[in-house]
């Protein structure tokens, strides 16, 4: 497309024509549309206003996005302009008879109304229905496409800039020239701000404009809305898309120095009808001439007085509109029209015109000053609420300061008490229903806003912010700044969801094993981030449960394979390695043998436990730890925490990431490891619950000797690289005693057989060691550790609950995880995981119940689908419980 | 006719020098207690202090979703009288509610989030709570829009389904329960921030405001996020942390949403309300704090978790985000009742972020134990004692996201 070529788009399935750099409400308005959208409540009609992207009057649905300002959205080819909220159509809407019916709905009637619970139920769909002001998005059923992309940004700069009228192009070139780098964040599509509609300031403009774009310290960011001012100076800006730029973006900009340069925006005044299409905002109107070339009126009356109505006067006078009057805004009683403007009425007269212009109150655009914590206060003779108090480096210029502002009208403003004057136009609340609440009692501007609605829409309170703050004023008797306003709140203005949440996507890790696994036939499942194997469908004709029981059984009785890669490992090394864990760990370390391993388990200091895993004494300085899968960043940084400003000389490396490991587990895996060792893995020499360093298949690799699944074991760690290499090794030679690997689901049948617990499965967040059956973690004669006074307590104390064992005595019956234990109906108790076991030809399972049913032997009842079933408690393993197995 | 009455919510007054009761904190919870001490007890001359306007904490912060589906028996047994309370309230206050039972629906996306879900839908069932397990057809089937495919990086397994659940209009259980005070001429003074209490031996002799001294018989703490602050003027300690809880909500769209969504293991929650807003919050604010103020990561945190959920709503706009404080205790259930220290300090703390759905049965009983000197069995596992006694009630193992 050549830069001057007009272009259509299609509205209500008519082309419209559009000229390089319209709006697509400046195209549809040159093409003679009037009505934008019907409004909220009344479904009055309503047309272009502010021109700026602040009122809701032109909110449209564009290519499926619902609540588009039109009025400020570049016009693109082919994009299909539909409205929103009308009932047939914007021209004729069978809901504007609800205007009719309005005095059956004063302020707050919903509240008022069907209090009965029944009356309530009938009504509530239909009050619902005619909620809501955008089209609803696609089911998923038809929701094909994916979403765009979207990305986010960071930007380090000196100085950031907001807004791109005279006062931040010129802040730009002060810090420029100060040698600092400044982003300059600006929500048009070109630079200037108002100067870019005010014929007079043209060379001004080009000048400053020029020398800002020409200047390499200076980063533009242009359609860029600064929507929040955060803590400690952190902006988030959302950037359109726009020419040269198809993805919309988040950037999180961190400055030294904010400067604000927002300018003022213009709201309403308050008199009867002025919500009718032809009623526009002096800016408004200056912005379809001096950026369109439209001319929205042939008759005009301007609203207003002193040098900016005189000024807009000319500028309508040179443009070809015939400025009919100018009339001081305390003399307007209302505008006339039915659905449009046709004329003004004054104490005396009604003067005919297709256009009023009002100039309105020149609010300061002070809302990100207002999140920062500055302080608004009202001041008279500007008419405004001027920012104060600015937070440390964020700094006002230009308008925003309010330093050229002067009142539009006298404060707290004349008004007619109307249910045709409205203060808020996103949602129809009126003079009439301010003041209404007001005599209610929402006498404060915060529950006022809560009452009405006022100020909650999707202008965020531009429009109506300073209407309501007068009405809520003279109805009190208070002043301006008594009333107050309300808090600024971010984003403003408002981000899609897809923009925030960024190129934003969940991450997977993979064990180094995870394409061995994809081989042979994996069905995966989620852990933390975690893929891990679930079982392995390796033959299409077993299902889940018979590949499961091939897989326990090679374990039982020959031997298997897990990936146990995700196990958290982390290295502990220095003088005071062994010291540290004693602090953090229940049981002992200092005193731990170099070459042996413990079982190890970390309580909060409250005593409930929090991880558990191993720790193995490589050599005197150095241990190496295991924690569970979903643990591993909470144990590092615990550690991390509680080794601060102890001084003690300790080292904690994370080395999950680096090793690949796997777990060889079964009666013959001493064979199968031995072929690929020279390690003595002897019954005396390679001891239960021992560690050692050597090579297998050829890789540096740590050994640990323990028994999860309930069979002799060793646990393999070595270098990720290698993992698929000893992986393979390992399958082969196990060849001979036809190994398998094996997955997650069939290790938990594994160590349920064994009664070994799953923290964060079996335990939750209030376990402690004595209730779950594990005293002999505390080393309560230890000197002081975490948790350690609470475990006293807890030790004496008489439990409420305790974790059991139990085995169902109905062999077919296997309760889901989560089933409640009963008592003549009532729950006492929770299964945190059963199965199936194969050696015990029945459901066997872990379970909290309460303390006094956990005798050796108690018969209890398990709901399976809803119904009792009676099992009984077991305090030994069901599987091997002397654990002669684990030490062949 | 109700409909065109235009009559006063509530008026103000002066202070008098004393009250039978006085209550710190006018959000639903001290406006449940007064309103049930003038109600069910006849003990009316009390006086509501608040430092803020009427609804400035956490009533008008939380996402307004009312249910009962707990885990633990007293928690259900508690929340399911507290909704019991909140279905016949609107007749009761003759101001509607707006209480849309729409249901209210917690997604597990791992085995061992669904063995917790089932864990509450046991131990609902048990008690007669309307509450069971469905999987991702029939979820699909409630909510059309939500993603229930394989795609999403933790795909969801299966939901907790509890119908009763739903949405309300927190706002107006402040101002009915505030006008329902008003009119047994409970006095309800906002703006009037409690500075400390005259404390005498084992008793409250008065509260100090920056209005002027009052004196009561009784003091209630119901001070939410401020609770262990107020608490610490009277010289009593509670195990209790402060911290913030985001929220935001979209410009309104046209009703499609017709539940309450819930992830805890995405950290996020989403419904939409009656005036076709969506509300997505988040979990608590890892760190403490006081700060109302949203912040842009949590921001973008709930944005990226709702589109997990909901793909096709990228391009809804986000109006505005805010925070409220809540007070946690360690075992993420409240604290209710006569404090150990003093005999006529009661709280009605500790309410985290579930404060909101409890209130009219937390104000119902709190009544109850003022006027009869015996705390009610149903409050009873929340007594302030129990931290020294070490019985912690067990919410917090389903209270990730426990909306």
């Amino acid at each position: 497309m050549r830069a001057n070529e007009r272009f259509s788009f299609f509205f209500k399935g008519k082309l419209i024509e559009a000229r390089p750099g319209d709006s697509i409400g400046a195209a549809m308005f040159r093409a003679g549309v009037r009505v934008f959208t019907r409004s909220f409540k009344h479904h009055r009609p309503r047309g272009l206003m502010c021109v700026a992207g602040n009122c809701p009057n032109c909110l449209m649905n564009v290519d499926g996005v619902p609540s588009v300002r039109v009025c400020t959205a570049p016009a693109r080819p082919n994009v299909r302009v539909t409205p929103q909220n009308v009932f047939p159509s914007l021209d004729f809407d069978v809901l504007a008879a609800s205007q009719k019916f309005d005095w059956l709905m004063p302020v707050g009637w919903y509240y008022k109304t069907f209090t009965s619970r029944g009356a309530w139920k009938r009504v509530e769909p239909w009050i619902r229905k005619a909620a809501g002001l955008g089209e609803p998005p696609p089911a998923m059923a038809e929701f094909a496409g994916e979403a765009p992309p979207y990305e986010h940004r960071y930007i380090h700069s000196d100085v950031a800039i907001i807004g791109g009228g005279p006062a931040g192009l010129s802040a730009a070139l002060d810090a420029s020239q100060q040698g600092l780098r400044a982003v300059l964040i600006d929500d048009q599509t070109q630079l200037g701000g108002h100067l870019r509609f005010t014929p007079s300031e043209a060379e001004r403009r080009d000048r400053l404009v020029e020398k800002v774009l020409a200047d390499e310290k200076i980063e533009v960011l242009s359609r860029s809305h600064c929507f929040g001012l955060y803590e400690d100076r952190l902006l988030g800006v959302v950037q359109l898309p726009c020419e040269g730029r198809e993805i919309e973006s988040v950037a999180h900009v961190r400055a030294e120095r904010v400067v604000i340069a927002t300018g003022v925006f213009e709201a309403p005044l308050l008199f009867e009808n002025n919500d009718l299409v032809g009623v526009m905002l002096s800016s408004g109107v200056e912005r379809l001439i001096g950026l369109y070339g439209i001319v929205p009126g042939s008759r005009t009356v301007i609203v207003g007085e002193g040098p900016r109505a005189e000024r807009i006067a000319a500028l309508l006078r040179d443009a070809g509109s015939e400025v009919a009057a100018t009339v001081r805004p305390d003399q307007v009683v209302s505008a006339s029209g039915s659905g449009r403007v046709n004329g003004l009425r004054t104490a005396d007269a009604r003067i005919a015109c297709d256009l009023i212009v009002v100039c309105g109150h020149r609010v300061p655009n002070a809302g990100l000053l207002h999140q920062a914590g500055a302080g608004l206060e009202w001041t008279d003779e500007k008419g405004a609420f001027l920012p104060t108090r600015l937070p440390p480096n964020v700094e006002a210029v230009g308008d925003v300061t309010g330093d050229d502002l002067s009142p539009a009208v006298a404060a707290p403003p004349a008004y007619p008490v109307s249910k045709r004057c409205y203060t808020c136009y996103c949602e129809d609340v009126t003079t009439a229903d301010l003041s209404a609440a007001i005599g209610e009692g929402f006498n404060e501007i915060e529950t006022l806003k809560r009452y009405t609605t006022v100020s909650m829409g999707p202008c965020q309170g531009r429009m109506c912010q300073i209407s309501a703050i007068g009405v809520c004023a003279n109805e009190t008797g208070r002043s301006m700044g008594e009333t107050g306003v309300t808090t600024s709140r971010p984003p403003n203005p408002s981000v899609s969801l897809g923009a925030l949440a960024g190129g934003a996507h969940t991450p997977v890790r993979r064990s180094p094993l995870h394409h061995e696994h994809e081989a042979l036939g994996v069905v995966w499942m989620n852990m933390g981030e975690w893929k891990r194997p679930r079982y392995y469908a390796s033959d299409p004709s077993l299902g889940e449960r018979e590949c499961i029981e091939r897989e326990y059984r090679a374990v039982r009785e020959r031997a298997g394979v897990v990936d146990v890669g995700p196990l958290g490992k982390i290295e502990v090394t220095g003088r005071d390695a062994g010291r540290l864990l004693d602090k953090v760990y229940t049981h002992r370390f200092g005193n731990l043998p170099i070459g042996r391993v413990r079982y190890a388990v970390i309580c909060d200091e409250t005593g409930t436990i929090l991880d558990d895993g191993t720790i193995s004494r490589l050599a005197d300085e150095h241990y190496f730890l295991t924690t569970t899968t979903g643990n591993l960043e909470f144990v590092v940084q615990w550690l991390e925490w509680w080794l601060i400003d102890t001084g003690w000389d300790v080292h904690i490396a994370n080395v999950t990431g680096g090793r690949s490991s796997i777990n060889v587990a079964g009666p013959k895996a001493r064979e199968v490891l031995s072929a690929l060792t020279d390690i003595d893995l002897g019954t005396d020499a390679f001891k239960y619950m021992a560690c050692r360093q050597g090579e297998v298949a050829g890789v540096p690799a740590i050994l640990l000797r323990i028994g999860f699944t309930g069979e002799m074991g060793w646990e393999v760690h070595v270098p990720a690289d290698y993992g698929a290499h000893v992986w393979k090794s390992v399958l082969e030679a196990g060849r001979p005693y036809d190994i398998r690997p094996f997955g997650v689901e069939t290790q938990r049948v594994l160590r349920l057989e064994k009664k070994h617990v799953i923290i964060g499965v079996d335990t939750d967040a209030l376990s402690n060691p004595y209730e779950a059956d594990m005293p002999w973690v505390t080393k309560l004669d230890k000197p002081d550790f975490i948790g350690k006074a609470s475990l006293e307590t807890l030790q004496s104390t008489p439990a409420g609950e305790r974790l059991i064992g139990f085995t169902m005595l109905d062999a077919g019956r296997i309760p889901e995880d989560g089933a409640s234990i009963v008592r003549d109906g009532e729950p006492v108790g929770r299964v945190t995981s059963a199965r199936y076991s194969f050696v015990n030809k029945t459901g066997v399972g872990l379970g909290w119940v309460k303390a006094e049913l956990a005798q050796e032997g108690q018969e209890i009842m398990v709901r399976v689908d809803g119904e009792p079933v009676r099992a009984r408690v077991q305090h030994a393993a069901f599987y091997d419980p002397a654990g002669d197995r684990l030490r062949m | 006719m109700q409909l065109f009455s235009n009559g006063q919510m509530w008026r103000s007054h002066e202070l008098k020098p004393s009250y039978d009761v006085a209550i710190v904190g006018a959000g639903v919870h001290g406006l449940a207690t007064a309103y049930y001490l003038g109600r069910l007890f006849g003990i009316r001359k009390i006086a509501l202090l608040d430092k803020g306007y009427l609804g400035y904490g956490a009533s008008g912060r939380n996402t307004a979703i009312l249910r009962s589906n707990y885990r633990t028996p007293e928690g259900v047994r508690f929340y399911n009288a507290a909704l019991k309370l909140y279905e016949g309230l609107s007749a009761e206050l003759e101001w509607n509610l707006m209480f849309s039972q729409c249901g209210h629906l917690t997604l597990g996306h791992t085995d061992t989030a669904v063995a917790g879900l089932r864990v509450r839908a046991e131990t609902n069932q048990l008690l007669g709570v309307d509450s069971r397990i469905i999987g991702p057809d029939e979820i699909q089937k409630l909510v059309p829009h939500i993603d229930c495919s394989s795609a999403p990086r933790y795909p969801i397994m299966a939901a907790l389904y509890h119908p009763p659940g739903g949405i309300i209009r927190h706002d107006a259980v402040v101002w009915g329960l505030a006008r329902a005070c008003d009119r047994m001429g409970i006095e309800i003074h906002t703006r009037t921030e409690v500075t400390g209490f005259r404390v005498s031996g084992r008793k409250v002799e008065s509260v100090i405001t920056n209005r002027g001294e009052v004196a009561a018989d009784t003091v209630v703490n119901a001070t939410a996020g401020w609770a262990s602050t107020i608490c610490k003027m009277a010289g009593v300690s509670m195990p209790i942390v402060s911290h913030p809880l985001q929220a935001c909500v979209t410009e309104p769209l046209k009703p499609f949403l017709n539940a309450v969504i819930v992830s805890a293991s995405l950290h996020v929650y989403v419904n939409q309300t009656g005036r076709g807003e969506l509300v997505i919050g988040s979990e608590i604010d890892p760190y403490q704090s006081y700060s109302m103020k949203g912040t842009l990561p949590t921001l973008e945190q709930m944005a990226s978790s709702a589109l997990e959920l909901f793909p096709q709503l990228h391009h809804i706009r986000v109006l505005r985000q805010w925070a409220g404080i809540c007070d946690m205790t360690p075992d993420f259930a409240p604290i209710i009742g006569r404090c150990e220290e003093l005999d006529n300090f009661q709280v009605d703390v500790g309410w985290g972020t579930y404060g909101f759905k409890a209130a009219p049965a937390a104000g119902r009983y709190l009544a109850e134990a003022i006027a009869t000197g015996k705390t009610p069995d149903i409050i009873a596992p929340f007594a302030p004692d129990r931290f020294r006694r070490r019985q912690l009630v067990g919410e917090k193992a389903a209270a990730a996201v426990s909306h």
